[in-house]
């Protein structure tokens, strides 16, 4: 699974720490995610889905 | 507090019970070790409530149970080797201490695959299963 939350962090010049306590994780949480390392649960999905005002699938690409 | 001081009072907490359970230890003092180690646990339950930052979260948990079941399936086949040796060695050499030990092993053992067992059974109904 791969994602866009890197580009997506910058589009909206949030720092990985802002976008952390923004969504009440760990700012080693984010960085997970932007390298692709972990997958968030759905709900961390739908927070970032809803934060960024996009869908699930346009920023989590599963192939 | 925020995420830099909590962990520079986690250091300093840290080594306040290290350094007092080593003076303890060296002046034979047993109620000096276990106060401290009591009181660096309270303490270190009021920062965490007092601090604001994020310290865990769905990845830190999920890391904390792959790394348990990890720490469980090592300790738990090792100890009860490690009895089962035991048993096997003090009943050919007829020292019953070196049995009587392996038998606690062993029923250590059982014990913590007891308890896996049950709060696997547990949580397995607590996330849903419906068995």
């Amino acid at each position: 699974m791969t994602n866009k939350l890197k580009i997506l962090r910058a589009e909206h010049n949030l720092t990985q720490e802002d976008l952390a306590e923004k969504i009440g994780v760990t700012r080693q949480t984010i960085f997970a995610i932007e390298k692709n390392k972990y997958s968030p649960t759905l709900e961390l999905a739908f927070k970032l889905s809803k934060l960024f005002k996009q869908p699930i699938e346009s920023i989590f690409n599963y192939s | 507090m925020n995420l830099k001081q909590f962990k520079i009072t986690r250091i300093a907490i840290a080594f306040f019970i290290g350094a007092t359970v080593a003076i303890s230890t060296v002046t034979d003092n047993i109620i000096l070790a276990f106060s401290a180690v009591l009181i660096g646990m309270i303490f270190m339950f009021m920062v965490r409530k007092r601090t604001k930052a994020v310290l865990s979260d769905e990845r830190t948990e999920k890391i904390a149970g792959t790394a348990a079941r990890v720490t469980y399936s090592i300790l738990t086949t090792f100890i009860a080797f490690l009895g089962l040796f035991l048993i096997m060695s003090g009943q050919s050499s007829g020292e019953a201490f070196t049995e009587s030990v392996g038998t606690i092993l062993s029923f250590t053992a059982l014990l913590s695959v007891a308890i896996y067992a049950l709060s696997y059974k547990y949580f397995s109904k607590y996330y849903g299963d419906d068995q």
